[in-house]
């Protein structure tokens, strides 16, 4: 996203084609060609699926103009009090990696929550509750890391903390335990005692696909310990790792102290392979649905060299064939959204969210990168004065960072404009007050679908992954945080295709769905280590149909 | 029919599963054994064939076998990634060999410059699956006839300009395993109260099944009898991509070779005029296929290739893998619209 590839770049081609792996760098594409308005072909592939697309200002949906689901976050109690599921102790993991290791992060607590609403016996006391943690907070204020190396990282005292003494302390807040199996701590001599030589029945399978036993992990937990201990003092003062599933060390770190994490709250442990997967967001990928879509992306990029746009589709590339028999599914291309807030003449938003207590740097770094998109962001409150709250350039506006909104006047109904020079955009931002946001949430879109609502119990790959960073946001993962594996794709539901063309007997037609249909999103399914997911009623329903009794189109 | 015990090897180097990582999270560390112990002929290195080698060099198979007697021409360099420019009046298989090889060294692939139609029965016998590329249709039907009698997998397939198909005969029983998501059954004790919920083990666990299916040879696939009426009733369903198929292998059969641009206009005669001939002794209607068809059948298209070969590239893995259903029995891509449609010939 350098400023040298500026729209006149993009003008020098009759066709712009994706090949990306990301959110931020296909948002970011395709403002510039919408700005430069030149054909974009657009595509993904995740496994054995896939599928290609055509955007074309002011003829298709450009790429934002559906909503995308964002990347499943999971709540801080969660994480910290009550996992329910190994993917809440993999984040655990890699927050405390980062506690320990990496860059410290307030929204990456490892440590037992008491402001969590569920262990209260009474609403009085949730509010006592978390006036004592802040004042605890105050007191006490030694971030983990500081802890950590107060004990030299010693790895049977960190053990006994996080595994033993946290787990205790999580025991008392009984609540939580009332409806819940409660956790089991874990002791180191106990343990070490009581470790049997185990037979290491390699057997036929991949060291890294054998599930450890307990004390397995805490020699493994104990050896990475001590080798990141000494990384880090190899890289002398202030330093700080950055958590890479490809860095051995720090992937048995996360491994390990997951998998103790597991055992503890009565999960079944996972083998470092399949821990490997969802740390590190992994997409499988396989040559053949990789040419097949390449084949694709060719052939529409021919309809558009040839002049004939109107003959572009969207094709997705299915695992079994339809109840039409189709494994490639063509569809007629979607007209834009007349609620896009990107590619509309003059884009609007409403952004619920507290003048108080969002500073600007949030504005700028969450709402606006994050969320939309934009890379450099210039912001000026619509004030009569045209006050300037944000400057692309740098240094200009630091100083306005760490105040809040409502320090300029900033209140309900307020409008700020937001411009991206780079990309050729401004949004025009309603600001609507509130004090009443979720825990955990800064600001709400009006008219976005709920982030944290369960996702229909289809997507494996939504609930398996997360990032240590923003794959899924708009900033690009040069951020520090987050050099995640980001396979991205675009998968949307199949189910429709066009209307048959040549006019041929109504027979097959009789079942196609209207391109007008309301599609849903979905992330493509990931490798064999992440279960697939069970079919909806609604593919069922067909299946029954379906001689074979087989999964017909996976996605729903 | 190669031995059991390479098969059976049970041991993944390190090195092969840090290259086959990607692949191996999708379809597991079994199919990918028998991968690994699987040994494939490939018929043809035009385009198709170039594609199809890669996609099974990447997948990691035993060995491959690329057999061709024809020459690199400057037409085939087009669509065929393998062959250098430089190449030209070299064998099409050997001049394919350094950069086949090159995509996996962990792959024996070699070279045959040799005729299929001059090897003996028993050369197709050392492999566990043949895939056809280019081939005439006696041929096919011969081969085809051979092998899977011996349960070795065999698989046809062409690029016609925007148009492709891809065979596959995978014998009367061909046994396979399907993931399915596993049932849980809820708790029938719970005294700790009727929401107790015991801490999850992973939510959606799958399961594997196992699975047969039957399928067909190429000559009775190729000679269904429209003249029923149950085969009349299922025509309005019928891609008419069998009946296009059905003219170019009888181009192929008279001329010797495919439609040629540099005899554009006689080709495209020829072929309207086989397209009448062969749509009558099938018993269907001449209007199955409009004239159409003939500006869009010249000349192996990359992009076609691309994806026919990877669609035949996929059935030879999830065979020799022995994982996930197989597409029955046949395929065929359309590249002006874009539809790939799945369907069925033969008595069943």
């Amino acid at each position: 996203m350098n400023p040298d590839y500026n729209v006149e770049f993009f003008r020098n081609f009759m066709l712009v084609m994706n090949a990306l792996d990301n959110r931020a760098a296909r948002n970011h594409v395709n403002r510039m060609c919408l700005a430069a308005d030149i054909p974009l072909i657009e595509s993904g592939t995740a496994g054995y699926l896939g599928q290609v697309t055509v955007i074309k200002k002011g003829l298709t949906e450009c790429y934002e103009c559906q909503p995308k689901p964002t990347q499943k976050t999971f709540p801080g109690c969660t994480i910290r009090n009550t996992p329910s599921e190994p993917i809440h102790c993999i984040v655990w993991a890699k927050y405390l990696f980062n506690q320990l290791f990496g860059e410290e992060d307030a929204d990456q607590e490892v440590s037992p929550d008491t402001a969590d609403p569920e262990a209260a016996w009474n609403p009085e006391e949730t509010a006592a509750r978390a006036i004592a943690s802040e004042k605890d907070g105050d007191i006490k204020r030694v971030s983990t890391k500081e802890w950590a190396r107060s004990t030299g990282y010693d790895p049977v005292k960190l053990f006994n903390k996080l595994f033993k003494d946290d787990i205790m302390y999580l025991l008392t807040m009984d609540k939580l335990w009332k409806k819940r199996k409660a956790p089991l701590p874990l002791d180191w001599e106990q343990l070490e005692n009581h470790a049997c030589p185990q037979e290491e029945s390699p057997g036929s399978g991949l060291k890294d696909q054998q599930v450890l036993g307990v004390w397995g992990c805490c020699q493994l937990f104990r050896h990475s310990v001590e080798t990141l201990r000494s990384q880090l003092e190899q890289k002398g003062d202030g330093a700080e790792l950055v958590w890479d599933k490809d860095d051995p060390p720090a992937m048995d770190f996360v491994t390990a102290a997951a998998n103790l994490r597991m055992h503890i709250f009565s999960m079944n442990m996972k083998s470092r392979f399949d821990v490997k997967s969802m740390a590190g967001n992994i997409i499988p990928a396989i040559a053949t649905t990789n040419a097949v879509i390449a084949g694709l992306i060719v052939l529409e990029g021919l309809k558009i060299l040839s002049g004939e746009l109107e003959s572009c589709r969207t094709i997705f590339l299915n695992k079994r064939p339809n109840l039409r028999k189709k494994l490639l599914v063509p569809c007629v291309l979607d007209p834009p959204s007349a609620n896009c807030y990107v590619c509309v003449s003059k884009p609007e938003v409403t952004v619920k969210l507290n003048v108080h207590k969002t500073m600007v740097l949030s504005l700028q770094d969450r709402i606006l990168k994050e969320k939309f998109g934009m890379v450099a962001p210039d912001v000026q409150i619509e004030d009569g004065k045209g006050t300037i709250l944000i400057s692309s350039e740098e240094g200009e506006t630091e100083a306005n960072n760490s105040k809040f909104l409502s320090d300029f006047g900033i209140r309900n109904g307020s409008r700020l404009q937001a411009d991206d020079f780079l990309q050729d955009y401004t949004l025009l931002i309603n600001v609507l007050h509130t004090e009443e946001l979720e825990k955990d949430v800064e600001f709400e879109v009006v008219g976005d679908a709920p982030d944290k609502a369960p996702p229909p119990p289809t997507n494996q790959e939504e609930a398996n992954s997360i990032t240590n960073g923003n794959k899924d946001s708009a900033q690009p993962s040069t951020s520090s945080k987050a050099p995640a594996e980001a396979d991205d794709v675009m998968i949307v539901d199949s189910e429709e295709e066009e209307e048959e063309e040549e006019g041929a007997p109504s027979s097959s037609s009789a079942a196609a769905a209207t391109s007008g249909t309301k599609r849903k999103h979905q992330d493509a399914e990931t490798g064999e280590a992440s279960a697939k997911r069970p079919r909806t009623n609604q593919s069922s329903a067909a299946a029954a149909a379906d001689e074979d009794d087989d999964d017909i189109i996976a996605l729903d | 029919m190669i031995d059991m015990i390479e098969k059976e090897d049970p041991i993944i180097s390190e090195e092969e599963a840090a290259q086959y990582d990607r692949q191996i999270r999708l379809w597991g560390l079994d199919a990918q054994k028998r991968l690994r112990g699987s040994r494939v002929l490939l018929v043809g290195l035009g385009g198709l064939g170039a594609e199809v080698a890669k996609n099974l060099i990447l997948a990691g198979v035993k060995g491959l076998t690329l057999l061709d007697h024809e020459q690199v021409t400057e037409e085939s360099c087009r669509a065929q990634f393998l062959v250098p420019v430089t190449a030209q009046g070299q064998n099409r298989a050997q001049a394919s060999l350094e950069r086949a090889q090159y995509l996996n060294p962990m792959v024996e692939v070699r070279a045959v410059a040799e005729r299929v139609e001059d090897q003996p029965d028993d050369f197709f016998l050392q492999f566990d699956a043949v895939c056809l590329t280019g081939c005439s249709r006696d041929l096919m039907v011969r081969v085809d006839q051979l092998c899977s009698q011996r349960n070795i997998k065999v698989f046809c397939g062409d690029v016609y300009g925007y148009y492709g198909y891809m065979f596959c005969d995978l014998g009367k029983e061909h046994n396979y395993v399907e993931e399915k998501p596993k049932l849980v059954k809820p708790p029938s004790d719970s005294n700790d109260g009727p929401e107790a919920k015991k801490a999850k083990v992973d939510p959606n666990e799958t399961t594997m099944v196992k699975k047969t299916a039957s399928f067909c040879p190429l000559k009775e696939a190729l000679e269904v009898d429209w003249t029923s009426e149950k085969a009349k009733a299922g025509l309005k369903r019928t891609p008419v991509d069998y009946f296009l198929l059905h003219v170019l292998l009888k181009f192929r059969t008279d001329k010797g070779r495919d439609p040629d641009p540099q005899s554009f206009a006689e080709d495209g005669q020829l072929l309207k005029q086989i397209r009448d001939d062969v749509l009558e002794a099938l018993a269907v209607s001449g209007d199955l296929l409009s004239d159409d068809f003939v500006s869009y059948c010249f000349s192996e298209m990359a992009p076609v290739c691309a994806v026919v070969g990877g669609v035949l590239g996929q059935e030879v893995v999830k065979a020799l893998s022995q994982r996930d259903a197989p597409h029955r029995n046949f395929f065929f891509f359309d590249g002006r619209k874009g539809n790939g449609v799945v369907d069925y010939f033969g008595l069943n």
